[in-house]
């Protein structure tokens, strides 16, 4: 049936504003190195899968043109958060169907355009031209978790603690200063109960992976490699009426999914990086992951069983809330931390003995849909 | 010999021609809501098809002016006033996006709310009694 498909190389530039570069400019650096630690000529290259939600026409084109990488098909792929993650979905799955032996994928995003401010949605969407923004989404998720379990805003400031505390550690990250409790509950309110500092920052980034086949990968003799063990996309699913916030299911089903397809169980898992837009995205996924069946997930949480030195390290990179989310560059630079973390290149922050991880992102403020997108991977180290 | 018939003309939909979810009733301003004559989903909004069963025959309906707060949220966005939106699940099972507004009742997730007015604009408060 279908034959693996391996990350082989990654890189990215940290998150951050940088309002002086074009989306080419925050791409073609990252691409350039991507190809070269993978050993892969332009000529090698079959098709470029490019993540982004702002970039508009012909955003993959404009990056490619410039290392001279044509011919080829470029998809641009737009899903919001999703984007970056559903280019690799894309990837993987051309070289699991046989189609392709080596693919390049792009994620990219440049937020500093817009300003500031909460993220751009679509006037076309009744509850956008009702005001709705994403810290507003996620706050009444928040709402409604905390009214239902034994939960406190302590508890959501603690997400970012333990965010921040990662991305010291990370030379990718947006945010390296690491922050209290006090002064998250302190900061600026955005949509109660969620702070400033529960919200993921606004900034710019690129992050590029090269995927290729067993065959691709032996003949450029790659070195360690990341084997996507599960690659799957969802979409939303509408609801007229109640949907229970606090358990995406959009999620709930990715992840059924890749466990089955990657044939694991959640706490075989070394690592995963998941979409920490805001902090209370941390709780709720906890137990879309299916790490809550013993434990709640504020005592996980709280007991630092997902931290470095738990069970499980949960965003090690910093996730969102830390290392900075440009929509469509963060699936992408999942995989690529992924990708280090198993490969053993992760620096301050390396996981010891790292096999199993997994990203998940979702994208997408849309009424009536939990989320529109929903991706996710399990990685192996091979 | 059967004959393959013309193609179709398939025709847009205006959407944007009314979307205003405040509408006027018998029973009063209510939230419009659309309603499916095949399987009976009520859904928000001036809609022309059904999400369910993908019928197209469905009619305008005045929603309930009851319901019950799902969660909420006050936001506070730069160089605007606090504002509290909810998710507001009215007694037909639709749930609507709302502004809210507090007096005596504070506002918490399941509190019965009603539908009120301040001129054209529209809110949902904590019922009296709840
Ligand atoms: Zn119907």
């Amino acid at each position: 049936m279908a034959e693996d498909a391996f990350v082989i190389s990654a890189s990215m530039i940290p998150f951050g504003k940088y309002r002086s570069s074009s989306y080419v400019g925050l791409a073609v650096s990252p691409l350039i190195d991507a190809l070269q630690r993978a050993g892969v000529q332009k000529s090698d290259v079959d098709a470029v899968y490019v993540g982004h939600s702002y970039g508009g026409m012909m955003t993959g084109q404009r990056i490619t043109k410039e290392i001279g990488l044509g011919t080829v098909p470029t998809v641009n792929v737009d899903n919001a958060c999703s984007s970056g993650a559903t280019a690799v979905h894309e990837a993987a799955t051309a070289i699991a169907q046989g189609l392709i032996d080596v693919a390049v994928v792009i994620g990219v995003e440049k937020l500093t355009q817009f300003g500031g401010g909460t993220l751009p949605l679509s006037p076309e969407d009744r509850e956008v031209r009702q005001g709705i923004v994403m810290p507003a989404v996620y706050a009444m998720r928040a709402t409604r978790y905390l009214y239902e379990n034994d939960a406190t805003v302590e508890d959501l400031a603690l997400v970012s603690v333990k965010a921040r505390r990662h991305g010291a550690l990370n030379p990718f990250a947006q945010f390296r200063k690491e922050v209290t409790v006090e002064e998250v509950l302190a900061a600026r309110p955005v949509a109660d109960p969620l702070t400033l500092l529960m919200c993921c920052p606004t900034g710019d980034g690129a992050a590029v992976v090269v995927l290729a086949s067993e065959r691709a990968r032996n003949r450029l003799g790659a070195g360690k490699s990341a084997r996507v063990a599960a690659s799957v996309l969802h979409s939303g699913q509408v609801a007229e009426g109640y949907r229970d916030m606090t358990k995406p299911e959009i999620t709930y089903q990715s992840v059924r999914d890749a466990y089955a397809e990657a044939g694991i169980e959640p706490w075989d898992l070394d690592m995963i990086e998941f979409h920490d837009a805001f902090s209370i995205a941390e709780l709720v996924y906890y137990e879309a992951f299916g790490l809550t069946e013993k434990q709640s997930a504020v005592s996980l949480l709280r007991d630092g069983r997902t931290t470095f030195g738990g069970d499980v390290v949960v965003n090690p990179s910093g996730g969102l809330l830390a290392k900075g989310h440009p929509v469509g560059a963060s699936g992408v630079a999942q995989v690529a931390e992924a990708f280090w973390q198993v490969t053993g290149q992760a620096g301050a922050r390396q996981i010891p003995d790292a096999r199993w991880a997994a990203t998940h992102v979702t994208g997408g403020g849309t009424a009536g849909l939990d989320h529109g997108a929903c991706t996710v991977h399990i990685f192996e180290a091979a | 010999m059967s004959v393959t018939p013309e193609a179709p003309v398939s025709v847009p939909i205006a959407d944007l021609e009314n979307d205003d979810l405040l509408g006027a009733f018998p029973e009063g301003r209510r939230l419009v809501g659309t309603r499916c004559a095949d399987c009976g989903q009520t859904m928000i909004g001036d809609r022309v098809v059904c999400s369910a069963c993908v019928s197209r025959d469905v009619s305008r309906v005045p929603l309930p002016a009851t319901g019950v707060l799902y969660s909420f949220t006050r936001l506070h966005l730069k160089g605007e006033a606090v504002r509290a939106v909810g998710y507001v699940d009215l007694d037909d099972n639709v749930r609507t996006l709302a502004d809210l507004r507090e007096d005596s009742i504070p506002l918490r997730p399941d509190v019965p709310v009603e539908l009120g007015f301040d001129g054209d604009d529209w809110f949902f408060t904590p019922a009296t009694g709840a």
